[in-house]
């Protein structure tokens, strides 16, 4: 999925362009382009974010005309000359395109016979050159000649340097004009033009539109065509949030379809990625596990998996932190866990790691990203875009690919193996059946937002669960939330309980759940009232606790998934309670750039 | 007309374990909700801005259609609180709506014949059918080609055309609806006022369920359009016959046999040896072990099937776990439902999220609620509640 958007009027074309941009960047965001026309034709783009761009464009551009374009990769790598908008061999039309073009290998290799040069390696540029091919003064009849020998599913913007209007065109890919006073926009969705405008108006598959300053005429197989403009009554958010109130909610409930995404992705590339065992053949080592944030509890739950299912030692360690350690790297493999593959401690612990000679296995979300390039081995996680600042599904299907990588493993015993893979693919059910649950969540975290301090704690697998239960409650609802291991919190913390200060139990039916059984009584005996996660049916943990959320019954080994989804939904509807802008939490970003 | 409003806030509370987590329109048949079926037919007909009024489970609406774009429509949500009758969700929608526009259920499975004639019809006008048991909806009698009355589950029919639920309206609708009313009402209410209704009939597919076991009639029926089509992989000594639709990633292993009408989703892993008979569909990520038979059936996603299972005429829904020689078979049973009772033939219906032990034997005609548990050779009948425990 891409983003297109397009400007032609009385102000500067540059700025607007990148808010519109900003605006669709829901849609993808691995790398963007604007190009601006004002006598000259000028191009900036890069494979960066729609805010690092603005950050490096010269302070004004001239031009009051424009196109631009936001991408995300779901093949072939986000660089500067794969980026949009494409240019001619003049450089004097350029063309951003939403979509997939079928045909383009025959046609680029036509056009390279008849002297066309190519740049990039993706289809769109294509529709440049032919546009070119057949361009003589009028850009509607050459953008017209140019679709008719494309093949495959478009939106495109078009600007040349010699006339005074954009073109617009769609076919299978989404496409809306903005009518403004003197002033028209183009754009893949509503929410990029809302700023200026509200009258829209939703262009039909096979139109073709000229945009001037002045307004907007459409042709649909050669002939004029009326399309109605439309007054939009409702506000920027609500499209890209598919009837969502915010943002994490909706990645929340997106996660039974990201594991199913991602499962059905692995097992069917079993066959290649099995002769790429990425955790080496039988010979015992060790393996390093390094990331930062909630990417750090992913590799701490990758930490238990893989000791449990190998016997063999695994460090995690904060990627932050790495840098400061005297020992050396692992000594048969390293594994670096980022969303972004863009935060810069794991930049930089990865090319430590490579100056010693430990091989490399990253987990990344965004196709392309500088961690996949520096790495020996790229494992993707199939995620798609997260917008919300607290992490939720990406974390999610990190656990995925460390499963994953764990059940691929010659190292796993294959007897198993068998009924694991089998559990594993009941995930998305079972996680479908907490969100089911939301309402019986929410109740408790109307209770758990009448406090300021929380204590969450957990034992083996869960006790990341712990740390991500309390890193998610901390960064949305900002309430002080510290996660311990369950045997941990007699060494210190017994000190704040009160009735004041509650306690969130992950409790699983493995073999820390007596230790936990007892835990929750002394906890119980400070008078901290006690929130327990217990598996459906246990009636032990029920007598003790104060309340309880009951979670499906899994294999111990994937409980930290559910319990996650629990710990998310009770973080979100507590933030909630409390007014808390949740997609946006104060003082945080995205992806950590800086060290 | 350019945009509609579909109405799916409603439960179906008659369908049952199925609709406990979701709303009617989120029924999948043949692999895709019945809510996909109408708003297929109406971008297909060049419709494409479009309303969903949603309201009990309303999640399950959202996480699937998103904004629409996936199925070449733009989607707006309006959220209906309490399903207090379809007047009140269409009121919900009156500020999104810009002028004129169609309402149509979207709890009937339509197809884009359906309303082809009817998407370009001036406002003041109502799809009807012909069918054979008019007295579960509301009949239509017409002058002139006129509506005269609408009559919702008359005991006495004057005619067997009744009511589609859909209409062709504009903005001056709204000053007729009164909340508390259903559609019929403020239309019969504009007929009183001497406004005309004017009645267009259809001859394409509407399709209504009302009972759980609807559900494979209407798998069957729409099954039948199923179109030969293979996204995955498989592998030597299948045999597939007929029309069967394979999605991506999906693997059928040596010695199968699938005789069309037949559907299976993404990612699934089928056999070795497993048969699959006509009329059957298969979710997505559906595991089927060896020497299962399965005929006109419906399973859900991220289903387990263990091996040497027979399951005939039933209905599994998301995320069940079967263990092996699980028997299913059709016959004659008494059910009721809400204090009636219906003679009804199937095999088994189960609920999401079921764990069934090795070797369970369903009486034909068993309703197992969500999250039931059975244990290994137990014999099930009857309608089970949900999380019910067999031991």
């Amino acid at each position: 999925m891409c983003g297109i958007v397009g400007y032609i009027g009385e102000r500067q074309a540059g700025p607007i362009l990148l808010n519109c941009l900003s605006r669709l960047e829901y849609r993808g965001y691995d790398s963007c382009g604007i190009a601006v026309a004002g006598g000259a034709l000028q191009v900036y783009k890069d494979a960066v974010r729609v805010q690092a761009l603005k950050e490096r464009l010269p302070r004004r551009i001239e031009g009051k005309m424009g196109i631009g374009h936001t991408r995300w990769a779901t093949h072939g790598e986000p660089s500067q000359v794969n980026a949009h908008p494409h240019g001619d061999c003049t450089g004097k039309i350029m063309v951003a395109h939403n979509g997939v073009l079928h045909n383009y290998q025959q046609l680029r290799q036509q056009l390279i016979k008849e002297g066309h040069k190519f740049v990039s390696e993706t289809d769109t540029e294509v529709i440049p050159h032919l546009i070119e091919k057949y361009f003589a003064g009028d850009l509607e009849a050459a953008v017209t000649r140019a679709l008719g020998e494309v093949k495959g599913s478009y939106a495109i913007a078009v600007l040349t340097d010699s006339v005074p209007e954009l073109i617009a065109a769609r076919k299978d890919s989404p496409l809306i004009i903005g009518v403004g006073d003197g002033e028209n926009f183009i754009a893949s969705d509503v929410p990029a033009v809302l700023d200026y405008t509200s009258r829209v108006i939703y262009l039909e598959d096979g139109d073709i539109a000229v945009v001037t300053r002045e307004g907007v005429r459409v042709r649909s197989g050669g002939k004029a065509v009326a399309r109605k403009s439309h007054q939009v009554t409702w506000s920027v958010e609500d499209a890209q949030k598919g009837g969502y109130e915010h943002f994490m909610l909706k990645e929340i409930h997106e996660q039974p379809k990201v594991i199913r995404d991602t499962i059905g992705a692995y097992l069917s590339a079993e066959e290649t990625l099995a002769e790429r065992d990425v955790l080496g053949k039988g010979d015992a080592g060790e393996i390093l596990m390094l990331a930062c944030g909630t990417s750090y509890h992913a590799a701490l739950v990758g930490k238990y998996i893989m000791e449990q299912l190998f016997q063999i030692p695994v460090r995690a360690e904060l990627a932050s932190e790495f840098g400061f350690l005297g020992q050396s790297s692992a000594r048969s493999q390293a594994i670096v866990i980022t969303q972004s593959g863009e935060t810069a401690d794991a930049l930089k612990a990865i090319k430590r790691l490579k100056s010693e000679g430990c091989p490399v296995t990253v987990i990344v979300n965004v196709v392309g990203s500088t961690a996949t390039r520096l790495a020996d081995q790229v494992l993707y996680i199939h995620a798609g875009p997260e917008i919300s600042v607290a992490a939720t599904k990406s974390y999610t299907a990190q656990l995925m690919a460390l499963y994953w990588m764990a059940l691929l493993s010659d190292r796993i015993d294959l007897r198993r193996k068998g009924s694991l893979i089998t559990e594993l693919r009941q995930l998305p059910g079972r996680v479908q059946q907490v969100l089911d649950d939301e309402e019986s969540i929410a109740k408790q975290a109307a209770q758990i937002a009448r406090y300021d301090h929380v204590f969450f704690i957990g034992r083996g697998i869960n006790y990341p669960v712990a740390l991500e239960g309390a890193l998610k409650l901390t960064e949305i609802s900002y309430i002080h939330a510290e996660g311990y291991a369950a045997g941990e919190l007699k060494h210190g913390p017994f000190a704040l309980l009160s009735r004041q200060a509650p306690v969130i139990a992950i409790v699983a039916p493995d073999d820390s759940y007596d230790a936990m059984l007892t835990n929750i009584k002394e906890v119980r005996a400070r008078g901290s009232p006690v929130l327990a996660l217990v598996t459906e049916g246990d009636e032990a943990i029920e007598e003790v606790a104060d309340s309880v959320i009951a979670v499906p019954r899994v294999d111990p080994l994937f409980s930290p998934v559910l319990n996650t989804v629990v710990l998310q939904l009770l973080a979100y509807y507590a933030a909630k309670e409390r007014g808390c802008p949740i997609d946006f939490p104060r003082n945080l970003a995205k992806s950590v750039t800086v060290e | 007309m350019k945009q509609a409003v579909i109405l799916a806030a409603g439960e179906g509370q008659r369908l049952r374990p199925f609709t406990v987590n979701r709303p009617k329109v989120m029924l999948f048949i043949a692999g895709k909700p019945i809510l996909q079926y109408v708003i297929e037919a109406l971008a297909q007909n060049g419709i494409r801005d479009i309303v969903l009024v949603v309201g009990y489970h309303k999640e399950q609406v959202l996480d699937y259609f998103g904004s629409g774009e996936p199925f070449g429509v733009a989607l707006t949500y309006v959220t209906q609180q309490k399903q207090l009758g379809t007047a009140h969700a269409l009121a919900q929608a009156k500020e999104a709506i810009k002028d004129d526009f169609l309402v149509l259920p979207g709890d009937n499975l339509i197809d884009a014949d359906t309303i082809d004639r009817f998407a370009a019809v001036a406002p003041g006008a109502v799809l009807v059918k012909k069918v054979d048991n008019p007295r579960r909806y509301g009949v239509v009698t017409l002058q002139r080609g006129n509506v005269q009355q609408i009559m919702e589950k008359p005991e006495e029919v004057a005619s067997n055309l009744v009511s589609t639920g859909i209409y062709a309206f504009n903005r001056a609708i709204f000053d007729f609806v009164e909340p508390q009313l259903g559609l019929p009402d403020v239309v019969n209410r504009m007929l009183g006022q001497g406004h005309k209704i004017k009645a267009l009939e259809t001859v394409g597919a509407w399709l209504d369920a009302v009972y759980p076991w609807d559900i494979l009639n209407l798998n069957a029926a729409i099954l039948q359009r199923t179109r030969a089509r293979s996204g995955g992989t498989i592998e030597t000594g299948v045999e597939i016959k007929g029309p069967v639709s394979i999605g991506k990633g999906t693997v059928i292993r040596s010695n199968s046999y699938i005789a069309g009408p037949v559907v299976i989703g993404e990612g699934c892993e089928i056999g070795p040896s497993v048969c699959i008979f006509p009329a059957t569909s298969i979710g997505n990520n559906t595991v089927m072990a060896p020497f299962t038979e399965i005929k006109n059936s419906a399973i859900g996603s991220d289903v387990s099937v263990g091996s040497g299972s027979i399951i005939h005429d039933s209905v599994i829904d998301n995320g069940c776990h079967i263990d092996g020689r699980f028997a299913a078979c059709s016959g004659q049973a008494e059910i009721a439902v809400n204090h009636e009772h219906h003679l009804v033939s199937f095999g088994a219906m189960l609920g999401e999220g079921c764990r069934l032990g090795s070797s369970v034997v369903a009486q034909p005609g068993v309703i197992v609620g969500n999250y039931s548990q059975v244990r290994s050779l137990k014999l099930i009948s009857g309608c089970l509640p949900d999380r019910s425990l067999v031991v």
